[in-house]
């Protein structure tokens, strides 16, 4: 896993309940489809809110993605 | 039962937070375990330290030192530009959390703040201070320490015992053999001018200041040295102050070059007078007390204030009486640092009518408020004075509010 913090292009369903579900994202001009979301939590270091979703593309590549609340932009955070 | 007084202290604050930010950012570094510091962009001179690293500190680099000095004392320095949005929102955020323990949280600086319990007994206090103490770590990424006692002197002075990451206690009864054992300098509002003047007189720990003659300090160091007294003793009659409304708005900048003329010193004062009317008028407020600022080129300061006959936020009015008031006031020595600040504020909601208030004075009123409206609409620098047109100087100064979070006081 590296290390990336890149904002991306994500499509993401916001959910009745107020839960957010990424479907899908842009990386280097693929698009990677989400298969299954295995943990989602949230993160305020020094104030700064980021909802952390860690997800699963293709059984075995796991990619974190990070929604930042103030700036309301996606990152790839870790893949 | 008496109140319990807890003081929270953010550890080398701009630079654990500019770190844990970096790490939430995916940089790969820790600027908390290399020698670094904080700094300003020594190009514009703004080049002193602002926090150090506690590595720095082995190195005898201390706040506020130049850039260039701390690069003496350590070549492999690392300085990191400073961040204010992410340190105003740190400290808001601390600020929110606290607020879930006891509404009495009053602001002390950008890093601290003091917050008063009404019932809880010591070993309780203790307890909850660790608890706040590793759950900002925890939550927040950085490490603090908590001071307890029964006023805010004693709490600030327990927080400063022994850092970081700790809870300290200092209680009347605990003054002896926690606080009298300490260098005179290290008590609030001992500084590097007075400690001198206490050493002279053979006054070198905190218990010999305490246990000196009250009438020397009393002559000698005058109402500064009353309070110092009582402070030794562990003695602070201050209220806590909580969500008290604005007293003054000022902004102040260190110019990028130092201003030798009138007319350049004017435009400087325009530009600061017009960011803090701005805020002035954001903050739905009028002024009665205006006053400048001069810093020069030997870091000599002198401040000049008057009262007007009317409450205004104008910035044309504030900035013709900034004008007078620096006229007066400069000796004609090169100037570093300008400062313009208002004071003596009122809610705009009602104003007296000035019959001594001319047409011009009036338009500018309402011009002002569109021009505000235009701002905020279409970015800060969208509509500015002719002045400021084809030059390279900033017509709005002063970014970093310096009275939100006020500094160093001996206000406690």
């Amino acid at each position: 896993m590296k290390i990336l913090n890149e904002p991306i292009k994500v499509m993401a369903i916001f959910n009745l309940d107020g839960k957010i579900e990424p479907v899908k994202f842009r990386l280097e001009d693929k698009v990677v489809r989400i298969e299954k979301i295995m943990k989602i939590y949230e993160e305020n270091i020094v104030g700064n809110k980021r909802m952390i979703f860690v997800c699963l593309h293709k059984g075995k590549d796991i990619y974190e993605l990070k929604y930042e609340l103030d700036s309301k932009t996606w990152y790839l955070f870790k893949k | 039962m008496g109140q319990i007084i807890m003081h929270i202290d953010v550890n080398s604050a701009f630079l654990s937070w500019t770190a844990a930010y970096e790490k939430q950012m995916g940089i790969d570094r820790d600027i908390r375990t290399v020698p670094s510091v904080i700094g300003g962009n020594e190009q514009s001179r703004h080049g002193i330290v602002l926090a150090k690293s506690t590595t720095a500190k082995k190195f005898k680099i201390q706040t506020g030192m130049s850039l260039m000095e701390a690069r003496q004392l350590c070549p492999n320095l690392l300085v990191v530009p400073p961040n204010y949005r992410v340190y105003v929102r740190a400290s808001k955020a601390m600020r929110e959390y606290l607020m879930s323990f006891t509404p009495d949280v009053q602001v002390f600086s950008i890093d601290e703040c003091f917050l008063r319990f009404t019932d809880l007994k010591r070993e309780e206090a203790v307890e909850l201070a660790y608890k706040i103490k590793d759950t900002i770590k925890e939550k927040f990424g950085y490490t603090v320490n908590v001071g307890i006692s029964d006023n805010k002197l004693l709490a600030k002075q327990a927080g400063d015992l022994e850092k970081p990451d700790k809870c300290h206690t200092m209680f009347p009864d605990e003054i002896k053999e926690k606080l009298w054992v300490l260098p005179v300098e290290d008590l609030f509002m001992v500084g590097r001018r007075t400690k001198p003047k206490l050493n002279r007189w053979g006054i070198y720990t905190i218990g010999e200041l305490a246990n000196s003659d009250y009438y020397l300090i009393s002559t000698q160091l005058k109402s500064h040295g009353r309070m110092i007294y009582n402070y030794a003793w562990g003695r602070d009659c201050s209220t806590f102050k909580t969500g008290e409304p604005i007293k003054s708005v000022g902004n102040s900048s260190t110019l990028k070059f130092n201003v030798c003329d009138h007319e350049t010193a004017h435009v400087m004062l325009l530009s600061l007078t017009e960011m803090t009317a701005w805020r002035l008028r954001e903050a739905n407020m009028n002024c009665r007390v205006v006053s400048v600022g001069i810093k020069d080129k030997d870091f000599g300061y002198a401040a000049k204030q008057r009262k007007l006959d009317f409450f205004t936020d104008c910035t044309r009015d504030i900035y013709i009486n900034i004008c007078i008031l620096f006229d007066e006031l400069w000796d004609g020595k090169p100037i570093r640092q300008l400062g313009v600040h208002v004071s003596d504020l009122e809610s705009s909601n009602i104003k007296q009518i000035n019959i001594f208030q001319d047409e011009l004075s009036k338009k500018n009123e309402i011009l002002d408020k569109a021009v505000d409206k235009i701002r905020s609409k279409f970015g800060d620098e969208s509509v500015i004075r002719g002045v400021f047109a084809n030059t390279e100087l900033s017509p709005l100064l002063g970014g970093y509010p310096d009275d939100e979070y006020p500094g160093m006081s001996s206000i406690l």
